[in-house]
C-alpha cells in the first residue's frame, strides 16, 4: 500500500463518509450500504495491488475505519465482508480450473423451480493467465483482475438496488384476501412488500403511530394513498388490537446471527403481544441487514440511544434537570417470538439465519 | 469508470462552490473561570474529555463550513498548536482553519470585531461564534434563511441564533439573559433588552413605535441566546465605525436596534430543533456537561462522535466508559448514573461516582465520594476524598481524607492536603515558580490578578496541608463602588457560579425600589411598560399603555429651544426639507427625547411662523398656506407618520397661544396638503383628550381646548354633507377626487 496521491484521495473520500456517518448526516442501513459500496468502489478502482492480500487487506482497513466511526450502523461492517467475498470468490475463479459447482446451498434449495438470475449465467471470458507478484510487471495482476472485480461490485450493487422488488414478488404469497396485518414504523421494504401484495389482494392494514419517531404516521399516509384501507393507531392499542391481527409484518435494522433482529423500537411489543396471541410475526429485510455478530450484552435493549428531545421537549426546563430521560431507537426482538424472515433470496426461519450468513460471508471477515 | 463512480466525487466538489466562512472569538473577555484559565485559555478547558474549541469546531463542521478564523488573545500559542495537532487540520478534514493573533489590547468582542474589519478577512455572509459553543443546530439552514432575507431586504444585517427553552431551564444563562421582542411573522427582532440576575429587572420597556409599526409582537424572556449570529460584511465595518461598542448584544444589537439613522434590521432564528448552548461561566459549564451526558446534544455525544475522537462504551443509565479498555474499575466501585471515564483511569475500591466526569490517567483512591464534579485529566484524588460540585484542573493531586466543598475551583497542578478541609467556593492555583522564567514569555500574559492574590497570602491563614502547593485566592468582596450595570458586577456574578443557587438574592430586593422605577420610565419617556414581577415566563406578561404625559423636564425645555432656533433658522435661509429634518433628527439623538417631542416642538414652530395678519380674511389663509405648503411635510419627514396626534399637537399649541383663532384654517391648510386625511380629523375629533375632557375645568387652556374641538366639529360636519352630496351625485370619481372638490365647497 504506497502512499501516493491516489491513496490520498482514497483517504479523502474514506473521512468524507466517516464524518458523515459519525454525524448521522447517512442514517437508515440501505442507505449507508449504498454509500459505503461507493466507496468501496473508488477505493477498489484506484487500489494498487501486486497479490490477493494486499487487496484484502486495503479494504479491511477502509472497512475498519467505516465501522469503528458508526459501530451501530450494521450494514457497514455487512457490506464490506461481502465485497470481500465476492472478491475472493472472483479471484478463485479466476485463478482455478473451473470446478463443478459442488456446494450445497439453502438458499437455492428454497429457491428452485423458480426461474431466477441465480442460473449462473457462464462467464465465457478468455483466460488471461494470472500471475500474482510478478516482479517484472508488479500491475499485471491488478490490471487483469480489476474488471472482475469491479463487475462483483457491481453485482452487489445491484443487490441492493433491486432488493426492494425482489422481496416484494412473493409479497402475494404471504398476504391473502381480507386479511387484517399490523406493523409499525416507516419500513421502505415493509412498505413496498404490502403495495406490492395489494395489486393482488384485498386486505387491511393496521399501523400502529411508532412514538416517539411517528414513522407509523407517514407509512399510514403512505400506504393508504396506495388504495390500501389503513388505520393508524396508538401503540397503547397493539395488545387490544392484537386479537383481531391474522399477521404482523416488521421491518429489521439488523439481522443477527442467532436469528433475532434489532428493529425499531416498539417492535419487541408488538412481537411479544403476537405470541401471547399466537399470531404470525413476518420481517421483511434485505440480506445486506443479515449481520454475523451476537446481541451479547442486552436482553431486550439495542442500546442505541438518540436525542431525548423527541420524548421530551428540551423547553420543559424544570423537567429537564430532575428527569432522566432515554429515547432508544432500537429493541432487539429475539429468534424466538419470530416466524419468518422474507429476504431478496427466499423465505427463511430464523433458525436457518446461521447458515444464510455461511453463505454471504467468510468466516474470517466477521471480525473486521 | 461507470458513471455511478464519479457521483461521489462531484458531490464533494460541489459543495465548494460557496465557502462559508465562520469566525470564532476564541476569547471570554472575562474572569469567570479563573483559577482554572491562569495558564490556559478558557476555550482549551476540557467539557466531557475534550476542548472546548474543538467542540465548536465540530458544531460548525456539522454546518458545513469550511474556513474558520479563530480570533485568539490570551495564550495564542497553545490555541495555535492544539489546533495544529487536532484532526481538523489533517487533510481530508475539509476545514481550513486560521488562527489569527489579535493584540493584548483586545479587551472586549467589540474590538475584536473591529480587528476582523482592519484584517479584512471576512469576504461574505459569515458566521460569528464564540469559542464555548456547543451545539448541532443545523447552521446552514440558518445561513440559507438570512441569504434568502438579504435578496430582498439588504438591511438585514444579522440573524441571530436563539433557542426556545422555560425561564427557569439549567442551561439558561440566569445572569446575563436578554429579553427579546420579535415579530411575530417575520421574526424580526424589533427590541432587545438585556436581563442580569442582579440587580433584578421586573420592568421591560418596550418602545411605542416598535408598537405601532408592528401589529403582532412577541415578548420572550424564555430564550437561550446562542451567541450563534449569521452576520453580514457590513457588521464588521460598523463595529468599526461605532468605536464605542463594546458587547455583541448589549451594545451592538442594541445599538442598532435603536438608531434611528442606520435603518437596519436584525433578525431572530427560533430554533426548533436542536441544541446549542455556550459555556459562558461554571454554573453553564456544569448544565452543559449534564446536557452532553443525558444525550441532548445528540449526535453530539461522546459514544457517537465524540469531538476529540474518543471512543466510548455507552452502557445503561447514561454511563460511558472508554471503550479501549484500560479503565479499572475496582469490583466495590460504583459508578453512577450520567459518568464519563476517560481512558486509563483506575477507580479503587469502594470508591462511589455519581454524576461526574472523569478524565483521562486519572486515579481515585479507595473509598473517595466524586459527586458532581469534573476533573480533568491526570489528576489523583487520594483515599477518603470527598469532592462535591466542583472542577478539578489536571495534574492536581489531592491527598487522602481531604474535603472539597461545592463550587470549589482548584487550577492545574494544585497539590493539597492531606486531610484538610476546603470551603464552599474556594478558589485555589499552583504558585508561581519564585524563579520561574523558563516560560518568561508567557508571564506577560498573567495578569495584575494573580500577582495581587499572591501577595495576600500572608494575610489569609487557611491550612492547605503539609505538602501543598497552592495559593488561596480569596473570595472576591462586593465592592463600594462598583458599577451595578456591568454585567461583571459581584452580585451578578453569583449567578454564574457552579452551586450557587443564589437563593438569598433572587427574591429579595424585587420590592419598593424597582416599582419606583417602574412609574418614573412610564412617565418619562411614554413608553410601553412590560411589568413583569420578578421575569416569570414570557407568557405572563401584561401590557399597559401610557399616553404620553405633558412633563416639561429641563432637557425637554432646552430641546424645544434648539428647535425652535434651528427651524427659524431652516426658515429664515430657507433651507431645504430634508436639510431641516436631517437637523432635526441630530438634535433629537443628542437630547435623547422621544419622538412626539419632536413632534410638538416641529408643529409649534411652524404654527409661531404663520405671521398674524389684522382683520383676517384672505391675506390670512393666503399666508397660512404659503407656510403650510412650504414647512408642512416637514411634520412627516422627522420620522414616524403620526397624523392625529399632529392634530392634537396643533390643538394643544393654538390653545395656548394666540393663534386659537387661526386653528380652523390651519388645520384645513394641512388637509389640503395632504399631511392630515379626513379619517385623521375624525379619530382626533373622537379622541376624549381633544375635547379637553382629564384638563382642569374652567382654565383658560381647557376652554380653547373645546373651541378648537368646536371647530372641529363644524369641518367634520361639512365632511359630512360633502358625503352626502357626493353620494348624489353620480361618483364619477373615486375616493381620492372628492376631497378636492370637497376642498372647493368649503370654499
Amino acid at each position: 500500500m504506497a502512499s501516493d496521491p491516489q491513496s490520498a484521495a482514497n483517504q479523502r473520500i474514506v473521512e468524507d463518509l466517516v464524518s458523515r456517518l459519525r454525524r448521522r448526516q447517512v442514517v437508515g442501513s440501505r442507505a449507508t450500504a449504498l454509500e459505503t459500496l461507493l466507496v468501496l468502489r473508488q477505493v477498489v478502482s484506484k487500489a494498487r495491488f501486486s497479490n490477493i492480500d494486499q487487496l484484502v487487506n486495503v479494504i479491511r482497513s477502509v472497512g475498519r475505519r467505516l465501522v469503528e466511526a458508526q459501530p451501530k450502523e450494521h450494514s457497514v461492517g455487512n457490506t464490506v465482508r461481502k465485497v470481500l467475498h465476492h472478491i475472493r470468490e472472483e479471484y478463485h475463479t479466476a485463478s482455478e480450473p473451473p470446478a463443478i459447482e459442488t456446494s450445497f446451498s439453502i438458499a437455492k434449495f428454497v429457491l428452485q423451480g423458480q426461474p431466477r438470475r441465480q442460473t449462473t449465467i457462464p462467464r465465457s471470458e478468455t483466460r488471461v493467465p494470472l500471475k500474482e507478484n510478478d516482479p517484472d510487471d508488479p500491475d499485471s495482476f491488478a490490471r487483469v483482475l480489476k474488471p472482475v472485480l469491479m463487475e462483483a461490485i457491481q453485482d452487489v450493487f445491484d443487490e441492493l438496488e433491486t432488493v426492494y422488488d425482489n422481496i416484494s414478488k412473493n409479497a402475494k404469497d404471504h398476504i391473502h384476501s381480507d386479511e387484517i396485518i399490523l406493523t409499525l414504523g416507516m419500513s421502505t421494504t415493509v412498505q413496498s412488500f404490502l403495495k406490492a401484495a395489494a395489486h393482488y389482494r384485498n386486505y387491511t392494514v393496521i399501523v400502529a403511530e411508532t412514538a416517539p419517531s411517528y414513522g407509523g404516521r407517514e407509512m399510514a399516509k403512505s400506504l393508504s394513498s396506495a388504495g390500501i384501507s389503513t388505520f393508524l393507531v396508538p401503540d397503547s392499542s397493539i395488545y387490544a388490537l392484537m386479537s383481531r391481527v391474522n399477521k404482523v409484518i416488521l421491518g429489521a435494522h439488523a439481522i443477527l446471527a442467532n436469528g433475532g433482529m434489532f428493529a425499531t423500537s416498539g417492535s419487541l411489543l408488538a412481537a411479544t403481544a403476537a405470541r401471547s396471541y399466537s399470531t404470525p410475526v413476518v420481517v421483511c429485510a434485505g440480506q445486506f441487514k443479515l449481520t454475523p455478530l451476537w446481541n451479547l450484552y442486552h436482553e431486550y435493549g439495542a442500546l442505541d440511544f438518540g436525542d431525548p428531545s423527541a420524548v421530551l421537549g428540551f423547553e420543559e426546563g424544570d423537567l429537564v434537570d430532575k428527569v432522566d430521560v432515554v429515547n432508544p431507537y432500537y429493541d432487539y426482538v429475539q429468534p424466538e417470538l419470530l416466524d419468518v424472515f422474507i429476504t431478496n433470496y427466499g423465505d427463511h426461519p430464523p433458525s436457518s439465519i446461521y447458515r444464510l450468513l455461511k453463505e454471504t460471508y467468510d468466516d474470517e471477515d466477521n471480525e473486521l | 469508470m461507470a458513471p455511478k463512480s464519479n457521483a461521489g466525487k462531484e458531490k464533494l466538489i460541489g459543495n465548494e462552490d460557496e465557502v462559508l466562512q465562520a469566525v470564532i472569538l476564541a476569547d471570554s473577555f472575562n474572569k469567570r473561570f479563573r483559577p482554572l484559565t491562569t495558564r490556559k485559555p478558557r476555550c482549551l478547558l476540557p467539557i466531557c474529555n475534550a476542548p472546548l474549541l474543538d467542540w465548536t469546531f465540530e458544531s460548525l463542521a456539522l454546518a458545513g463550513v469550511q474556513e474558520i478564523f479563530v480570533i485568539c488573545r490570551s495564550h495564542p500559542e497553545q490555541i495555535k498548536e492544539k489546533i495544529a495537532e487536532s484532526r481538523w487540520s489533517k487533510p481530508g478534514s475539509g476545514i481550513k482553519i486560521v488562527p489569527i493573533l489579535t493584540a493584548k489590547e483586545t479587551f472586549s468582542p467589540g474590538d475584536a470585531m473591529r480587528d476582523i474589519y482592519t484584517r479584512g478577512l471576512v469576504t461574505g455572509d459569515f458566521v460569528l461564534v464564540m469559542g464555548d459553543l456547543v451545539s448541532n443546530i443545523r447552521i446552514d439552514e440558518v445561513v440559507k434563511v438570512h441569504k434568502e432575507r438579504r435578496k430582498t431586504n439588504k438591511d438585514a444585517i444579522m440573524t441571530m441564533v436563539v433557542k426556545e427553552s422555560g425561564a427557569k431551564h439549567r442551561t439558561r444563562s440566569s445572569s446575563e439573559s436578554a429579553i427579546f421582542a420579535l415579530d411575530s411573522e417575520t421574526s424580526e427582532c424589533l427590541h432587545y433588552q438585556p436581563v442580569m440576575g442582579y440587580p433584578p429587572a421586573d420592568v421591560a420597556s418596550v418602545p411605542r413605535q416598535v408598537l405601532v409599526d408592528h401589529p403582532d409582537v412577541e415578548i420572550r424572556n424564555d430564550f437561550i441566546d446562542c451567541s450563534i449570529d449569521i452576520c453580514s460584511v457590513e457588521v464588521p465595518s460598523l463595529f468599526q465605525d461605532n468605536f464605542d461598542y463594546l458587547d455583541i448584544r448589549r451594545d451592538f444589537v442594541h445599538g442598532v436596534l435603536t438608531s434611528d439613522l442606520l435603518m437596519k434590521n436584525i433578525y431572530c432564528y427560533v430554533a426548533k430543533e436542536g441544541y446549542a448552548a455556550r459555556v459562558q461561566d461554571t454554573k453553564s459549564y456544569e448544565a452543559i456537561s449534564k446536557d452532553i451526558l443525558s444525550r441532548w446534544t445528540f449526535p453530539l455525544v461522546p459514544d457517537n462522535n465524540h469531538p476529540a475522537g474518543h471512543l466510548y462504551e455507552h452502557r445503561r443509565g447514561n454511563k460511558y466508559i472508554d471503550k479501549d479498555g484500560t479503565v479499572i474499575l475496582a469490583r466495590t466501585s460504583t459508578v453512577g448514573n450520567k459518568c464519563l471515564i476517560g481512558s486509563s483511569t483506575e477507580i479503587s475500591d469502594n470508591a462511589q461516582i455519581i454524576a461526574s466526569v472523569i478524565g483521562q490517567n486519572c486515579f481515585i483512591g479507595a473509598g473517595a465520594i466524586i459527586d458532581n464534579s469534573y476533573i480533568f485529566d491526570d489528576t489523583m484524588i487520594g483515599p477518603g476524598c470527598v469532592i462535591e460540585r466542583s472542577i478539578i484542573g489536571s495534574g492536581v493531586d489531592i491527598k487522602e481524607n481531604t474535603r472539597v466543598d461545592k463550587g470549589s475551583l482548584i487550577g492545574d497542578d494544585v497539590v493539597i492536603g492531606p486531610n484538610v478541609h476546603l470551603e464552599a467556593f474556594g478558589r485555589l492555583s499552583r504558585k508561581r515558580d519564585p524563579a520561574g522564567d523558563e516560560d518568561g514569555d508567557e508571564d506577560e500574559y498573567t495578569d495584575s490578578e494573580e500577582e495581587e492574590v499572591e501577595a495576600s497570602q500572608e494575610s489569609i491563614a487557611i491550612d492547605l496541608g503539609s505538602a501543598s502547593n497552592a495559593i488561596f485566592w480569596p473570595p472576591s468582596a462586593p465592592d463600594e463602588d462598583e458599577d451595578e450595570d456591568n454585567v461583571e458586577n459581584f452580585k451578578n456574578q453569583r449567578f454564574m457560579r457552579l452551586g450557587d443557587s443564589a437563593s438569598d438574592l433572587a427574591f429579595s430586593d424585587s420590592g419598593s425600589e424597582s416599582s419606583d422605577e417602574a412609574s418614573d420610565s412610564s412617565d418619562e419617556d411614554s413608553e410601553l411598560d412590560t411589568h413583569l414581577g420578578t421575569l416569570p415566563t414570557s407568557s405572563a406578561t401584561s401590557l399597559s399603555l401610557d399616553a404620553p404625559g405633558g412633563s416639561s423636564s429641563d432637557a425637554t425645555a432646552e430641546f424645544q429651544r434648539e428647535v425652535k432656533l434651528s427651524l427659524e433658522r431652516a426658515f429664515a435661509e430657507g433651507h431645504s426639507l430634508d436639510n431641516a429634518s436631517v437637523e432635526l433628527k441630530t438634535l433629537r439623538m443628542a437630547s435623547n427625547v422621544p419622538l412626539s417631542r419632536v413632534r410638538e416642538a416641529v408643529v409649534s414652530a411652524i404654527v409661531d411662523q404663520i405671521k398674524i395678519i389684522e382683520g383676517g380674511g384672505v391675506p390670512q389663509r393666503q399666508e397660512i398656506a404659503n407656510v403650510i405648503t412650504r414647512w408642512g411635510p416637514l411634520i412627516n419627514k422627522i420620522g414616524g407618520i403620526d397624523a392625529v396626534e399632529t392634530i392634537s399637537v396643533l390643538q394643544a399649541h393654538c390653545a395656548s397661544s394666540e393663534r386659537l383663532l387661526l386653528f380652523g384654517q390651519i388645520l384645513a391648510a394641512l388637509y389640503q396638503d395632504d399631511i392630515v386625511e379626513e379619517n385623521d380629523i375624525r379619530e382626533w375629533h373622537g379622541s376624549p383628550t381633544s375635547q379637553g375632557l382629564g384638563l382642569p375645568a374652567g382654565t383658560l387652556r381647557t376652554e380653547n381646548m373645546k373651541k378648537c374641538w368646536a371647530v372641529g366639529s363644524r369641518m367634520i360636519q361639512q365632511f359630512d354633507e360633502q358625503d352626502e352630496e357626493d353620494d348624489s351625485d353620480d361618483g364619477e370619481s373615486e375616493d381620492g377626487r372628492w376631497g378636492r372638490r370637497g376642498r372647493r365647497g368649503r370654499r
